[in-house]
């Protein structure tokens, strides 16, 4: 391996190109474009926390949805009932998301598999339902508007402004997703890649399948919480679609045609499927419909997501025009 | 008050012998094909529309439609596990949950471009009049869903039992191995079983349809009402979801007598009290 030190060098060249692009976009670009992004780094969050749910830990959630919408109404309602700001509604959102997974999960993670996956949408269900019905709290289909961003007085930094709030959605999200990567490759992780694998022979080596799955699910939770909150905060409003089934699909299409089993395909997924039907221009009745369909294409014929596809794409490629890339 | 209840307990015996009809065709699926369905509520919702279509726009009448938009439904059914689900019968039962999801976008936002979001009724030729039965007000539409459930409930009952497809599938879901080992052809089940689930769902749809309206977003919520009706009743188990369906159809009849906001989460807590208190649901199979 004489070459690992000029690989490196390139790698280093890449992250630093990489970074100065992500800052340097809001000078570039703005608007429409700018909240495109903020929406993407958002949903990367999302979908990351999900992609060590679903991909590390064989936990097929579909309520993850729901920790986004408790924690978006947690920081919300903190902020309008008795002005509490993001910073604070950020914690407490990731902290009431946690609580409401440990709590769901005391119940159906003893015994997971189908019946798991099923409560899980039903969950989701109760959630919007109560977000709905509980109108004194929650105005219920009126949602919830005037959610304001949080500001830094001594600084004068008010991120109300769409570049401002970029930054910090960014700064975020790359906390969030290197946590999530983090624990991924941890002991922990290893953890829950056993509840996934083989959970016979997990328990034999003293792995607890169901304190694994417990912890996986919690850990999902406390990041959709902080996705909420971010989103209740940069969209101003919030109402009780935000429970809706098809924000779970999308989802799914992120993490699954991103690539199970790890933390940058959901995260690549976020970013490509928030930013391609935009730019498709794929109208808003027909993006579902594009959805559904990936979906089934995609695990029919593609199951390791768009990483497989780029291994495909590189392998169609001339045996030259490869050679000429490995040169770089 | 007397008039009342048997009022309500009528209305929650004809919901329930129609959450049975989903959820047996859920719980068939289940049992055989170790598949969670969740397109399931989009069959009842193309049953629905489909017979809206036949008679709105074709003119045919209702009693030939009923039958058609199921037979179409169950073939479609039939259709897709050929060419979808065959493919994914040996990967982690994951995929195939989620290849059940894409379906189940791609068939209501296709009915959402099609139809458009308003909802339709299903005309149908008999008389809006109640009659009196009792202390009951009945009128012949709702008397004639309950008569069709019932016989559909009892012949699938027959079929189960009686046939040689029925005694498959109840081998299938005891142990899929020994069944295609004592000579059940399991691709030929899977397909059946498939269609026969997906043209149960699509006859509640038609019927519930004739009832109320149909439109394209009503599969969301019969989905779940099927999944409550079959984790009620045990998750494979036939009879069990008959009952599961029957108690679910009461529990929200009375409970609009309660608070008609909070009807679709007596489900749900249903669902709970079953998951602490007996998890394999009510008939274990």
């Amino acid at each position: 391996m004489a070459s690992s030190g000029a690989d490196r060098g390139k790698a280093r060249l890449v992250v630093a190109l990489g970074a100065a692009a992500v800052v340097a976009v809001p000078l570039v670009i703005g608007g429409y474009h700018l909240h495109l992004l903020i929406m993407a780094a958002i949903f990367a969050i999302l979908a990351a926390s999900l992609g060590l749910v679903i991909g590390y830990a064989g936990l097929l959630s579909l309520g993850h949805v729901a920790f986004f919408g408790i924690g978006a109404y947690t920081s919300a309602l903190l902020f309008l009932k008795f002005g509490i700001s993001m910073w604070w509604g950020l914690l407490a959102a990731a902290a009431l998301s946690s609580v409401m997974a440990f709590l769901l999960g005391a119940l159906i993670l003893r015994v997971r598999g189908n019946r798991f996956v099923i409560v899980t949408v039903a969950f989701a269900e109760i959630m919007r339902l109560i977000a709905h019905n509980w109108v004194d709290l929650t105005r219920g289909q009126m949602g919830l508007p005037g959610i304001l961003p949080p500001k830094i007085a001594f600084l004068g930094i008010d991120f109300n402004d769409k570049a401002s709030f970029y930054y910090l959605v960014v700064v975020i999200a790359f906390l969030c997703i290197w946590m999530l990567s983090r624990i991924a490759r941890s002991p922990l992780g290893w953890g829950f890649l056993a509840v996934r694998e083989n959970e016979t022979l997990g328990e034999s080596v003293g792995v607890s399948a169901y304190r694994h799955a417990m912890a996986v699910f919690v850990v999902g939770a406390f990041f959709a919480g902080i996705a909420g909150s971010l989103y209740a905060h940069y969209i101003n409003f919030i109402a009780p679609d935000l429970f809706y089934f098809s924000y779970t699909t999308i989802l799914l299409v992120m993490v699954v045609m991103g690539g199970l089993g790890t933390i940058a395909g959901p995260v690549i997924g976020a970013l490509v499927f928030t930013l391609v039907p935009e730019y498709l221009r794929v109208a808003s009745e027909y993006r579902l419909v594009f959805f559904g369909a990936i979906l089934i294409v995609g695990i029919l014929f593609v199951p390791r997501g768009l990483i497989e596809l780029w291994e495909r794409a590189l392998r169609a490629l001339p045996a030259r025009v490869r050679e000429l890339m490995a040169r770089g | 008050m007397l008039e009342t209840i048997a009022q309500y307990a009528f209305n929650g015996l004809v919901f329930g012998a129609n959450y049975a009809l989903i959820g047996i065709g859920l719980t068939l699926i289940f049992g055989v094909m170790n598949l969670a369905n969740f397109a399931h509520g989009q069959f009842y919702m193309l049953g629905g529309f489909l017979a809206y279509m036949l008679v709105v726009k074709l003119g045919v009448n209702y009693f030939a439609a009923l039958p058609l938009a199921v037979l179409a439904v169950a073939a479609l059914g039939w259709l897709l596990e050929r060419t979808v689900f065959i493919r994914l019968r040996d990967r982690s039962p994951m995929t195939g949950v989620l290849a059940t999801i894409g379906l189940a976008i791609l068939l209501e936002s296709g009915a959402l471009l099609t139809w458009g979001p308003q909802p339709e009724s299903i005309p149908n030729p008999l008389s809006p009049m109640p009659i009196e039965i009792g202390p009951l007000f009945i009128t012949p539409m709702r008397l004639f869903v309950l008569g069709v459930t019932v016989v559909f409930l009892l012949g699938l009952y027959a079929f189960m039992n009686h046939t040689r497809t029925g005694t498959a599938m109840r081998a299938t879901f005891q142990n899929r191995d020994a069944a295609a080992l004592v000579g059940v052809d399991i691709d030929r089940l899977y397909a059946v079983t498939f269609a026969l689930g997906a043209g149960l769902a699509a006859l509640a749809g038609v019927l519930l349809g004739s009832l109320f309206l149909v439109h394209p977003t009503m599969g969301d919520s019969a989905t779940l009402k099927a999944f409550i009706v079959v984790i009620l009743g045990g998750l494979g188990s036939v009879i069990g979801s008959a009952v599961g369906g029957l108690i679910l159809g009461m529990a929200e009849s009375f409970g609009t007598m309660v608070s008609s906001a909070w009807k679709d989460a007596i489900g749900f807590i249903l669902v709970i009290v079953i998951l602490l208190y007996r998890p394999d649901g009510l008939f274990r199979r």
